[in-house]
């Protein structure tokens, strides 16, 4: 009787978390056990059936070395680009958290890119980047000496002017970040450092690194698990050729997709969620380890 | 001492100013260019334009079917949204107040696993499902997909800060006769407004700019959204290029605007929405 009772006092909590919790099973739960019984099927657009192919899926991948240029791409894109970010974001935060003249409006600058469209940024810089006559970046070079560079015709500039581009636009969304932790860092520990004779590097390297920790966990492990999922840039710059060189885990899937392969499109999913879990395994790991070390 | 602060403050606006002039750059050529013909632009990449004819405009305008791609992407912006803080803030509110509970510890458990893998690995199980709905190019799908994605960030923010709002409040409306559900959208709802505008920001900006959502399950032209459009018409080759500038333009000029004056709240909301997360 009692815990009848208890229930149904309940029952209206029970209500108000059932929206969320059933929108999250339907689209996120069950997609995920879906996909993981379709990369055993052999599962296309050209077929009506759909029938079990053990793991012929998972052998067509590891044939394929296409998906290994995909997946060294995206981890490559992953930890160059989120590294880059904090190393101009964090010095960039600490040089606005000062109150000066203009410090708003620098803030409100470097996060602007951060509110374009990554397609259209793509796009952009694919035509700064040009090797045609038009192609900003390269009439600079020239105008310096140097030597026109086909930046987008060659898989390894290709990849890295793709970083560059998206260390443009995301740097101020990191460094708003680290703004927001600096706030929490006291005052007092800066006075009382100065009073000891601490120089300004010494504060940086004694205070504000360590109170940055927290944003730094934040920034490094979320911009490396978005960083996997690079696919926008790509796709606008250089739909990941040329021949395949600059293709990421989600081109690739989206291209087999395209084609009609959903099986196989399945079981490249399932490698990804084991890319992703190992790499989520090491960046946790590593932060444990110097979270000890900063508490010791 | 005092010189040597003066060099400081010098270094740290020349240093400011080159930043700033390489985050201006590109977004003065896409503007700039959108004024020019090809061979002007090829010329001089960097100076003004001769002349200011908003044709290219109109031609980019009509082309992307503007109105019809700006009205679907503001449908799914907005009703996702809505949506997302309509679910989790009364998720949210349930997993903070019966904590004790083990269903709402294992629950918590569940949607912060969100946060860990993204949904895109398993987009293959969500296309099937889509499908099995009937959702398959319809609006909907894409918002409760919308919906379903951001929810972990969401709740986990919201969850988060009942924790700072005091139960007594509750209590005392509880006596004076006010059911549970009364008392959450007249009490505790409205104090959350200071969360709620973090998750509103947030994921407004991502879920406008959302190009992969769409790309998979909006595939009928007169569903699709205003990036798509730019993809349509932009990833063509066309010898006649800076015509296709003024799409790209107008593909982020609704945020563009949404940031110029929300700009202060914008950076709030991306500050209070990480640090906690």
């Amino acid at each position: 009787m009692n815990r009848r009772l208890k229930l149904k006092s309940n029952l209206p909590y029970v209500l108000m978390a059932l929206p969320a919790v059933f929108l999250f099973l339907v689209f996120f739960i069950i997609p995920l056990v879906y996909t993981g019984r379709y990369s055993f099927y052999n599962w296309t657009n050209y077929s009506p059936e759909i029938s079990f192919n053990g793991l012929e899926n998972y052998k067509a991948i590891l044939d394929d070395s296409i998906v290994f240029t995909g997946i060294k791409n995206s981890l490559i894109y992953a930890f160059v680009t989120v590294l880059l970010q904090s190393v101009i974001g964090l010095p960039v935060a600490v040089l606005l958290n000062k109150k000066f003249r203009g410090r708003n409006f620098f803030r409100a600058l470097f996060f602007c890119p951060a509110v374009l469209s990554t397609l259209v940024v793509g796009y952009l810089w694919k035509y700064l980047l040009s090797a045609s006559d038009y192609g900003f970046v390269n009439q600079v070079l020239m105008g310096m000496g140097v030597e026109k560079v086909n930046f987008l015709g060659e898989g390894k500039t290709a990849l890295a002017v793709i970083i560059l581009t998206q260390v443009w636009q995301w740097f101020g969304w990191a460094m708003v970040i680290y703004l927001g932790n600096l706030q929490s860092i006291s005052g007092d520990l800066y006075e009382a450092a100065s009073i000891d004779g601490a120089g300004t590097l010494k504060q940086f390297w004694h205070i504000t690194l360590p109170g940055l920790a927290p944003a730094i966990k934040l920034n490094l492990i979320n911009g490396t698990i978005a960083g996997l999922k690079v696919f926008d840039i790509v796709l606008s710059m250089t739909g990941g050729g040329p021949v395949h060189k600059t293709d990421t885990i989600l081109t690739l899937m989206f291209s087999k997709f395209s084609e009609g392969n959903y099986g196989y499109a399945s079981a490249f999913g399932m490698v990804f969620l084991v890319v992703s879990m190992i790499v989520a395994c090491i960046m946790l790991g590593l932060f444990g380890k110097w979270e000890r070390r900063l508490g010791q | 001492m005092r010189r040597d602060k003066v060099i400081a403050l010098a270094a740290k606006y020349v240093f400011l100013g080159l930043l700033s002039i390489i985050v201006l750059i590109p977004i003065y050529y896409l503007v700039v260019t959108t004024f020019k013909t090809s061979i002007e632009a090829a010329v001089s990449p960097m100076g003004l334009p001769s002349r200011i004819d908003f044709s290219a405009y109109i031609d980019a305008f009509v082309k992307m079917q503007y109105p019809r791609a700006l009205k679907n992407t503001m449908i799914i912006t907005a009703c996702s949204v809505t949506g997302l803080i309509i679910v989790t803030s009364m998720c949210g509110y349930v997993l903070n107040r019966k904590a004790k509970y083990k269903a709402a510890h294992v629950v918590f458990l569940l949607i912060l696993s969100g946060m860990m893998f993204p949904y895109q690995m398993s987009i293959l199980g969500l296309y099937k499902v889509v499908q099995q709905l009937n959702m398959m190019n319809t609006l909907w799908g894409v918002i409760l997909i919308d919906i379903a994605i951001h929810l972990p960030l969401a709740t986990f923010l919201i969850k988060s800060f009942v924790s700072t709002i005091p139960i007594e409040l509750e209590e005392a409306a509880r006596i004076d006769g006010c059911g549970i559900f009364k008392t959450f959208w007249k009490i505790t709802f409205p104090l959350m407004k200071p969360t709620i505008a973090t998750v509103a920001i947030l994921d407004t900006l991502t879920i406008w700019n959302d190009f992969m959502g769409p790309l998979y399950f909006l595939q009928s032209r007169e569903n699709d959204v205003i990036l798509q459009e730019v993809y349509r018409n932009v990833g063509q080759f066309a010898t006649d290029w800076t015509s296709l500038f003024p799409m790209m333009v107008l593909g982020v000029l609704p945020l563009i605007i949404f940031y110029l004056f929300m700009q202060r709240y914008i950076i709030g909301g991306v500050m209070s929405g990480s640090v906690k997360g």
